[in-house]
């Protein structure tokens, strides 16, 4: 399993249309939905949000990362959506999100395959370099190489 | 020295925030140019994990947790808790923090945190402890030996005890004796000892990645055939294997290495680079030394030959204590054996006194002094005194090893003592083989005075080390 195979070209929203985070979310579960890997849209939506109350996953530095682990999920997946203008998303250093990574975890997966490369690609955000690639990648096979040139970065 | 810090990352979902912590943990050190480790607590469990070891000799230690982790662990040091998201945002203003004293001890109970007064003296006695880090590291290696010297020890001090016959090339156990596999354990657990006290006095030094080039150097140091010798470096060499190893795998860890290569140093680079560079420092660098002494020594003890039994017998018994089955030793022992077949068997009967009280002694002193002993030292004396009885040395070796600067000085002057005794007083062993052990299966002629020589060694042996040792500090 990588990265690639999580994140697949069809879960890349390159424009997000919606201006707020309550409408990103929207925008990209309805993504995410489409693909089939939700079993339950609501129970998932409840998750994410969940997690935003205990702390915004506006981590800064034009980062969010809306995740929950949630029984609404049949398989990992991940959706990137980009919205170069940013939407608020009550960051800790109160920069818009400019990129936002929905992540989808089921509550129950056998194995952590998936986990590990979730943190492959938290540990990899911190870079400067490579979220300034993101965006300014100009179409989804930019992204897709971004993503494949991502060494499974464990430490 | 560098600051060493270390963290503990970790959040409810432990999908990312825990990994994002880490990673500008990480980066904001790297640019401090301080040393952290950092525990991932994650969906994936605890990975990275902190070792009791590091948590005692690190300067301070970050929690950026955003649920509650056990804390136990952390008792009395600098402690700076924080959220998740401090350490994403201002990593680099937590390590200053550490820097500028800042920082609070941990203490479970709230009334002693709140009088600076007591945790500052807390911190210094601390220091105090952790002051010594050869001394720390020899424990670590003593610690981790003692279970192999021990069973070692007594199967051997049993077969030998029980299945042992008297012989020209000492006591041996017969081949078809129940005894003889009982010999081999005994033998193979042995065989451990020196690796395993290198290989742990180097984990202290550079954690895991010392650990095969400290083993591999250690089991080197210890046997003599890589280096045409007839005898290995003994416990001493292992204590050499161990630092070098130790501190060359720490040094190649300090290097910068190429992100990619990271995840292998561990496993792969440090370990094999290490190893090789021990092996080949004690093969090519050390080892011919080692012989040449050897050559020297056994010259030197056939020069001596007619010249003050007294004399001899100093230096013969200061030889059979100095390391211990080292090559010191054996040099000793086989002018000893080899005295024998030439019917000088008095030599021998000062040597069979003066081999038993190292073990013998060192077990005396652990009973009389329990306060200057770690439990396990004091479990070591018993296993010591059995193997004192059979006459192996080695039992002596736990101790020598964790404290050498007091404990061998001791130890010589004891065996000295006993040999000196002996040899005046006229015992003579026909057999290679020393410890009371030689007089049961009536080998040795004047057996009175060689328990008497015995007795001597071994009173001399516990005082004078209970003298020299210092108290243990209490954890």
């Amino acid at each position: 399993m990588k990265l690639s195979d999580l994140l697949t070209e069809d879960l890349m929203v390159l424009e997000l249309n919606g201006s707020s985070r309550d409408e990103v979310m929207e925008e990209l579960l309805d993504r995410l939905d489409k693909t089939g890997v939700l079993s339950d849209r609501d129970q998932f939506k409840r998750d994410l949000y969940a997690r935003e109350e205990h702390g915004s996953t506006g981590i800064g530095f034009g980062i969010a990362i809306p995740h929950g682990k949630s029984a609404g999920v049949r398989e990992p997946r991940v959706v990137f959506g980009r919205k170069p203008s940013g939407v608020e998303w009550d960051s800790m250093d109160g920069e818009p999100a400019r990129l936002v990574f929905m992540i989808a975890v089921p509550e129950e997966q056998a194995g952590e395959e998936h986990l590990r490369i979730l943190q492959a690609l938290s540990r990899r955000l911190i870079d400067d370099t490579f979220r300034q690639a993101l965006l300014e990648a100009e179409d989804r096979k930019k992204v897709k190489a971004l993503i494949e040139s991502m060494e499974p970065g464990r430490k | 020295m560098n600051m060493k810090l270390l963290a503990v990352t970790s959040c409810p979902n432990g999908i990312a925030h825990t990994y994002m912590a880490a990673e500008k943990l990480a980066k904001a050190a790297e640019e401090a140019g301080i040393d952290i480790k950092v525990e991932t607590q994650g969906s994936i469990g605890a990975e990275n994990v902190l070792t009791e070891e590091e948590i005692e000799t690190a300067d301070g230690i970050i929690l950026a947790v955003d649920k509650s982790i056990e804390m136990d662990r952390f008792e009395g040091k600098r402690v700076l808790t924080c959220a998740v998201s401090d350490a994403i945002h201002k990593p680099g203003e937590l390590i200053r923090r550490f820097e500028s004293g800042d920082v609070s001890v941990h203490r479970s109970r709230k009334e002693d945190s709140e009088k600076p007064g007591i945790s500052q003296t807390i911190r210094i006695h601390k220091k105090g402890r952790a002051q010594n880090p050869v001394y720390r590291s020899l424990m670590n290696g003593v610690s981790y030996m003692i279970p192999f010297v021990v069973v070692g020890g007594l199967l051997i001090a049993l077969s030998l005890g029980l299945g042992g016959e008297p012989g020209a090339k000492g006591l041996v156990v017969p081949d078809h004796s129940f005894w003889a596999p009982i010999l081999k354990v005994g033998e193979a657990a042995f065989t451990f000892m020196v690796p395993i006290l290198a290989g742990f006095i180097a984990v202290s030094i550079a954690d895991r990645p010392g650990l095969a080039p400290g083993m591999i150097g250690g089991y080197i140091a210890a046997d003599g055939s890589f280096y045409g010798s007839e005898a290995g470096a003994g416990f001493i060499g292992g204590i050499l294997a161990g630092f070098i190893a130790g501190y060359i795998a720490r040094w190649i860890k300090s290097l910068p290495v190429p992100r990619v290569l990271q995840p292998i140093m561990p496993i792969l680079v440090i370990p094999l680079a290490a190893s090789i560079l021990v092996g080949l420092l004690f093969i090519f660098v050390l080892g011919a030394p080692i012989a040449s002494l050897m050559e020297g020594l056994t010259q030197f003890l056939q020069g001596m030959q007619g010249s003050s039994k007294v004399l001899l017998a100093l230096i013969l018994g200061a030889m059979i204590a100095f390391d211990m089955g080292g090559p010191v030793n054996k040099v000793a022992f086989l002018f000893g054996a080899a005295m024998i077949a030439e019917g000088q068997t008095f030599i021998m009967g000062a040597i069979a006194a003066a081999i038993c009280t190292p073990p013998l002694g060192m077990g005396l002193a652990s009973l009389l002094a329990r306060s200057k002993y770690q439990p396990e030292e004091q479990e070591a004396g018993k296993a010591a005194l059995a193997m004192g009885f059979v006459g192996i040395t080695e039992g002596a070796i736990p101790f020598a090893a964790g404290d050498p600067l007091r404990v061998i000085p001791g130890i010589m002057a004891g065996s000295m003592t006993a040999a000196t005794v002996a040899m005046l007083s006229g015992v003579t062993d026909n057999v290679p083989h020393g410890g009371p052990i030689v007089a049961a299966v009536q080998a040795v002629g004047n057996v009175p005075m060689f328990f008497v020589a015995i007795a001597a060694g071994t009173v001399v042996t516990a005082l004078l080390v209970n003298v020299l040792k210092k108290p243990v500090q209490t954890k």
